[in-house]
């Protein structure tokens, strides 16, 4: 009888059209994945032997090295004869928006990891966990960057997602940090729902996920002739706003940050909010073009709503954490108005924007976690009263970043606020701009309180006491602060590189794949 | 086809009735249960649409894993089991017809979609497959077009292991 | 020989990086003696570029230099560039040349300040942006000049903050000029948007293109980035405040030079203006000359000696823009300079005083002073006939041309802009009665060992003699007596010449007006003598001009609600409410703020229906799109 099971099966394979993978494609992915899985090994074999600071060493150099596996990529889809390609069945596409957002996000990882380093040993925390979890973090990031379909997509943002909801409740002693995670992933799994909803609605409407064949069955029908498609982009687009912290999905941010491990916030404000402004631009932008006038209004709102929001009540906060969640949600306003102009112009002026905005408030959070006191307290206005007596370098370039998020000339933010605004008027939205202006004007105020309160004199301050800065937080200040300066000075550079970033839709190149989705939708 | 829409119509009542229930029950526990009826008659539904795959991805995940998972969540975090009378929050009204709007443009974009034409079941081999189930066309599409993301998923499941590991231990 | 004309900022520049890295070492007065050599330099060079222009003629008298291209963004390019032409290398050549007599006499006043080096960091710091935003080739030059300077500023008024509780100072100045430079800002792109270019060739060859709307909505918001810069109503509240910082800051940054980076701006875009509504034009005249009226009533009564001077600059700013709304932009830059020239000595001189005084600032506790200190008296006396506008000082040449121009725009406007310079004339006069005549008054109950008052040093003096010869002479400028003796005007013509006022009244009338004016400098003087140096007549400084008409506090006030009465009798100031953006901003977000935060709650079922809703909304809308 087992002969003739054997039988059967060598006689009949089943046969399955084999998947073309372009390993350089995932490099950066799997660099990171599966550095994570060696640091969780290495972790497992060798306890509590290494060195301290070798963990976030280790997640510095995966970063880097999968920096390093990105450049190739980049002049590759630069290369005029070669260009972007789609890999994976069409799964993933590598052209210069995803190697762009990559990069940024990389960025993010290495001054995170920077930062989480000394803070951990401030709070007697050991283990790697938090640098793996960052790592399949920024893999699940990566993937929403260069998602082609929009079931990775999903998957990258759940990725993406559950491991930033541990890193938010990962400090066990703290109440507020276990009250932040659970609230965030509450609130969190709710929106993936819609997310996943979303997807649904839309696989109905068109017949298919993937991004490609998606845009070539709206092109090819009469536009907004199906309303479950348009439902199917409404709950895409709540999904979205919930990772970006768009208001009215933005209510968890102020809690999540407050209550979060500063490094953590550190890396949810800017590593997983540039995925999400990447996944947004890439389904949005590329796949619903040709439904553009039905979104870009509802943009328009939730950019208004959203700069709004973040703007007038960053006023009335005490905490610098909560003023700087709220200057977060500001910022994701900002970066909404590049996204409703929904040009190239547009979409450049977004990716200046999240790379210079990565750097401002990783570096930014850096200074929280360094100024905070064992237990990540002291996080309230009063205690930067006379910092910059007790760490005049840190509260200069803490002043430096919060300048230049308010968008003050020679620093990026100026840029990105600028180019921004510019790419929203030549859209012809001058209004979107104006309000733009008007609530940058209003949160400058909030940047200023805080820097008062540094270099203000006066009987209020507080009694010197050291601040210890160690010496890998110094490192990503150090980082932020030049790129933030030099950016603001010679903005050139990295306008052109987000200029040359420009996603494209190109069908999956191997012809082997099975096309999952043969039934075209209902009437 | 008869006995198809008489079953349908069966199920879909359960449906309603169990899914009230879960929102109007003041004891917990039973909301719970209430919500096992739910999910096991949507499988049954699943089962009258030749969706066999989906059924019993249904019945795992769903009655499997989640139903038993909120009965722990509730066994762990509440000593008491009996009825509970301050179970409905203060903005239920709201709630409930954020709920009702929200199946009204919905259903609105289903019968956009669709109207109200009966779509015949799959004709498409590739889809109800040489062995009359479509497993197998699942099975090959997650080994080909959907290579990547059932191997993220794995990647998924590593970072849900890890979280739940750091969350649990003692510190 | 023109292409020189990078080296005019370049210097200051380079003497800002020697001082940061070599500052410390070099110490006092190493420092000092470099800060002024690279500004005197500066002035050096764009003399030579001066000679360079004056060589041509007509449309070559300009020229173009550009450095690199700073960034080029699709349709968007930005070229680092120094444009210069007769109005930029004017005012290049001021603002080193009273930039250098400044340091120098720094040198001394900073004598022994534990901060040396840094003040003069800052200094060359702010002259080299200064430069920036007079050469700048486009707007955004301009404009990162503009903040540039703006922030020198706020780093020069917070730099004794030991001193003062100055933080005030600092935000207030700093949420005002975020004010305006939002209105600079938006003129930007609204100039990007229509003309597609920002640099100033193609913007003003293209001005007369622009449509009446767009460029009245340009023009207004440069206005108001220029309001809040040279701090006009509504926006002047942090000019007094600023006086805070070191002396040389004021006479340098707070009356000769920042503060009129406004003016400069309107005069550069004068096409623009040209080309907008009547009323726009006639917008900027009236806040002009009403800021001058306001300003000068308010310094009728105060006590401080730099606040004394300090309004006076609100007060002759609001004349140079009214000069600008009437049409007179040489008129205006006339008045920069002669204005530069006598306010930059009053404020040495007030800072001379200060320092003889061993930091005394309260006039009420001078006198007599001329016996102690004879070269600042008799420098400071020059100042003040020029301000006052007695011939044949520089003041009243240049106020003379303003009144001309705004009689024929509108009597109204000349009406209000001559009781505007009596009352100048009057307390100056009260400030020259009170410090340097009469008894002397320093030695009194509570300080009965003051020491006695001393002469300054020569470093503090010789630039107040150069000072006091420059605002004596400065009149031969623009002189009125035919075409042949406006050399301003033939200087300044290739630059302005076509939006240019031209006058029209008659020989006669123009004598006529002049005569008024001199007659109304001369009763403010008249009167003044009777009260502060005669004392026969009770001096008449009401409270409420002290306090700078409750302007400051009724915005708090307002704001706040208890003091709601005290608003209400000073309601009528129609600036009220806009400067309620300066001091009440915050207050009102504030408000607004704490009924938002209640639904910030905290409970996770609250989010959760705040996402719901939003999801509803979101999905009703898209439905909406649906097309049937």
């Amino acid at each position: 009888m087992l002969a003739s099971l054997w039988q059967q099966l060598s006689d009949s394979p089943v046969p399955i059209d084999s998947v073309d993978l372009a390993w350089a494609g995932l490099a950066p992915v799997m660099i990171l994945i599966g550095g994570a899985l060696l640091i969780l090994a290495v972790d497992s074999l060798v306890p509590r032997r290494l060195r301290p600071g070798s963990y976030a060493l280790a997640t510095v150099l995966l970063a880097a090295g999968a920096m390093v596996a990105a450049v190739p990529l980049w002049q590759r889809v630069q290369d005029a004869e070669r260009g972007p390609f789609a890999t994976a069945a069409g799964a993933i596409m590598v052209d210069g928006f995803s190697v762009f957002a990559t990069f940024v996000i990389l960025s993010a990882v290495i001054l995170a990891a920077l930062s989480f380093d000394g803070w951990l040993r401030r709070e007697e925390m050991d283990g790697a966990e938090p640098y793996v979890l960052m790592l399949l973090s920024a893999s699940g990031g990566v993937m929403m960057a260069s998602a082609n379909d929009l079931i990775v997509m999903f998957l990258g943002l759940e990725i993406l997602s559950i491991a930033v909801y541990v890193l938010a409740a990962m400090h066990l002693r703290k109440i507020t940090s276990q009250e932040a995670g659970v609230k965030y992933f509450v609130l969190g799994a709710f929106s993936s729902a819609f997310f996943l909803y979303g997807i649904a609605l839309i696989y109905g409407g068109t017949g298919s996920t993937n991004l490609v064949r998606i845009a070539t069955y709206l092109s090819a029908t009469v536009l907004g002739d199906s309303g479950l498609v348009l439902a199917g982009l409404a709950l895409l687009l709540v999904g979205f706003g919930f990772k970006v912290a768009a208001a009215p999905f933005h209510f968890w941010a102020p809690d999540v940050y407050q209550g979060a491990p500063t490094p953590s916030v550190a890396w949810m404000a800017s590593g997983v909010k540039v995925a999400g402004f990447a996944g947004l631009l890439r389904v949005f932008y590329l796949a619903f073009s040709t439904y553009r006038l039905d979104w870009q209004p509802v943009i328009f709102v939730l950019a208004v709503l959203t700069m709004l929001v973040g703007s007038v009540l960053a006023v009335v906060q005490t905490d610098v954490k909560r003023m700087l969640a709220y200057s977060s949600i500001n910022h994701a306003g900002f970066i909404l108005v590049a996204v409703q102009a929904a040009t190239a112009a547009g979409v450049q002026a977004a990716l200046f924007y999240l790379a210079a905005y990565t750097f401002m408030v990783a570096g930014s959070f850096g200074v929280i976690a360094v100024v905070s006191r064992k237990g990540d307290i002291g996080t309230s206005l009063d205690d930067y009263r006379g910092l910059s007596r007790d760490r005049p370098v840190v509260a200069f370039a803490f002043a430096l970043l919060l300048l230049a998020q308010a968008g003050v000339p020679l620093t990026s933010g100026f840029f990105a606020k600028f180019y921004v605004i510019t790419a929203a008027i030549e859209a012809g939205s001058s209004t979107l701009a104006i309000i733009a202006m008007i609530t940058a004007v209003i949160s400058s105020y909030v940047y200023l309180r805080i820097i008062v309160a540094m270099y203000g004199a006066g009987d209020d301050v507080p009694a010197p006491r050291t601040i210890p800065l160690p010496a890998a937080a110094g490192l990503a200040l150090v980082i932020s602060l030049t790129v933030t300066m030099s950016v603001g000075v010679f903005p050139g550079t990295l306008a052109s590189l987000a200029e040359r970033a420009t996603p494209v839709l190109i069908p999956e190149s191997d012809p082997g794949a099975v096309d999952p989705s043969g039934v075209p939708p209902g009437p | 086809m008869v006995a198809q829409n008489v079953f349908f119509y069966l199920l879909a009542g359960i449906i309603l009735f169990s899914a009230f229930r879960v929102v109007t029950s003041n004891n917990v526990v039973h909301a719970a249960l209430y919500l096992v009826a739910v999910l096991a008659a949507v499988a049954a539904e699943y089962v009258l649409l030749a969706a066999e795959f989906v059924a019993a991805t249904q019945v795992l995940v769903y009655i499997g894993a989640i139903i038993v998972l909120f009965l722990f969540g509730i066994m762990l975090t509440r000593a008491k089991l009996g009825s509970d009378q301050d179970l409905t929050h203060p903005h239920w009204a709201l709630s409930a017809a954020t709920a009702v709007v929200m199946f009204g443009v919905m259903g609105y974009a289903l019968v956009d979609q669709f109207h109200w034409t009966a779509t015949p079941l799959p004709a498409d081999t590739r889809l109800v497959s040489v062995d009359g189930s479509n497993s197998a066309t699942v099975s090959d599409s997650v080994f080909t077009a959907y290579l990547v993301p059932f191997e993220v998923v794995s990647v998924l499941l590593l970072a849900a292991l890890v979280g739940a590991i750091v969350l649990a231990r003692k510190d | 020989m023109l292409d020189l004309v990078w080296l005019v900022p370049a210097l200051p520049l380079a003497g800002f990086l020697i001082l940061v890295v070599l500052g410390r070492r070099m110490g006092e007065p190493g420092a000092g003696w470099l800060a002024t050599a690279m500004c005197g330099g500066a002035f050096v060079a764009s003399a030579i570029v001066m000679a360079g222009l004056i060589g041509e003629q007509g449309e070559n008298r300009r020229h173009l230099l550009t450095l690199f291209e700073w960034m080029k963004v699709g349709g968007f390019r930005v070229e680092v560039g120094f444009l210069a032409d007769p109005l930029s290398i004017t005012m290049a050549l001021f603002i080193t040349g009273i930039g250098t007599l400044i340091h120098l006499y720094s040198i001394s006043y900073m004598h022994g300040d534990p901060k040396f080096s840094k003040f003069f960091i800052y200094m060359n710091l702010f002259v080299f942006s200064m430069l920036m935003l007079v050469l700048g080739s486009n707007m955004l030059v301009t404009f990162l000049g503009w903040e540039g300077v703006g922030a020198c500023s706020y780093l020069l008024i917070a730099f004794w903050f030991s001193k003062d509780a100055n933080a005030s100072a600092g935000k207030k100045a700093f949420v005002t000029n975020r004010i305006g430079d939002w209105g600079f800002m938006c003129a930007m792109f609204l100039t990007f948007a229509t003309v597609g270019s920002l640099d100033y060739s193609v913007v003003l060859e293209q001005a007369p293109l622009i449509a009446p709307a767009t460029a009245t909505a340009i023009a207004l918001l440069l206005f108001l980035g220029a309001c809040g810069k040279s701090a006009q109503l509504p926006l002047f509240v942090w000019l007094p405040d600023a006086m805070a910082g070191p002396t040389p800051v004021s006479a340098l940054i707070h009356a000769a030079t920042m503060v009129t980076a406004g003016v400069y701006l309107m005069t550069r875009v004068s096409p623009i203006l040209t080309q907008s509504y009547d009323w726009a034009p006639s917008i900027i005249a009236w806040v002009g000359v009403i800021t001058a009226l306001f300003a000068a009533t308010i310094a009728l009564a105060q006590t401080d000696i730099k606040k004394v001077l300090a309004y006076s600059t609100v007060s002759q700013l609001g004349f140079m823009f009214l000069a600008i709304g009437s049409g007179a932009y040489v008129a205006a830059i006339f008045h920069m300079i002669t204005h530069a020239f006598f306010k930059a000595l009053l404020f040495l001189g007030a800072g001379s005083v200060i320092h003889g005084m061993h930091d005394e600032q309260d006039m009420r506790r001078m006198g007599n002073l001329k016996k102690y200190m004879p070269i600042t008296a008799a420098t400071f006396i020059v100042g003040w006939l020029a301000i006052a506008g007695v011939p044949p000082f520089a003041g009243f040449w240049s106020k003379d041309e303003i009144l001309l121009s705004a009689y024929e725009k509108n009597p109204a406007l000349w009406f209000v802009g001559l009781v505007t310079a009596l009352l100048t004339a009057f307390y100056m006069s009260r400030q020259v009665f009170m410090v340097f005549f009469g008894e002397e008054r320093w030695r009194d109950a509570d300080h009965p060992d003051a020491p006695e008052p001393h002469e300054s040093p020569w470093k503090m003096t010789l630039p107040l003699v150069v000072l006091a010869g420059l605002a004596t002479m400065a009149g031969i400028l623009n002189l009125p007596f035919g075409n042949r003796t406006h050399f301003l005007e033939r200087w300044l013509e290739p630059v302005v010449g076509e939006s240019e006022h031209t006058v029209t009244a008659a020989a006669s009338a123009q004598i006529g007006l002049a005569a008024l004016a001199v007659a109304g400098s001369l009763v403010g003087i008249a009167v003044a003598y009777r009260i502060y140096y005669q004392r026969k007549m009770e001096p008449v400084e009401p409270a409420i001009m002290a306090q700078g008409w409750k302007y400051d506090t009724s915005i708090a006030a307002f704001m706040g609600g208890p003091g709601r009465e005290a608003f209400e009798a000073t309601a009528t100031f129609d600036g009220t409410v806009i400067d309620g953006a300066v001091n009440g901003v915050a207050t009102l977000v504030r408000g607004s703020g704490v009924h938002l935060r209640k639904v910030q709650n905290g409970f996770v079922r609250t989010y959760a229906l705040g996402v719901a809703v939003g999801v509803v909304a979101l999905l009703a809308y898209f439905l909406s799109r649906v097309t049937f």
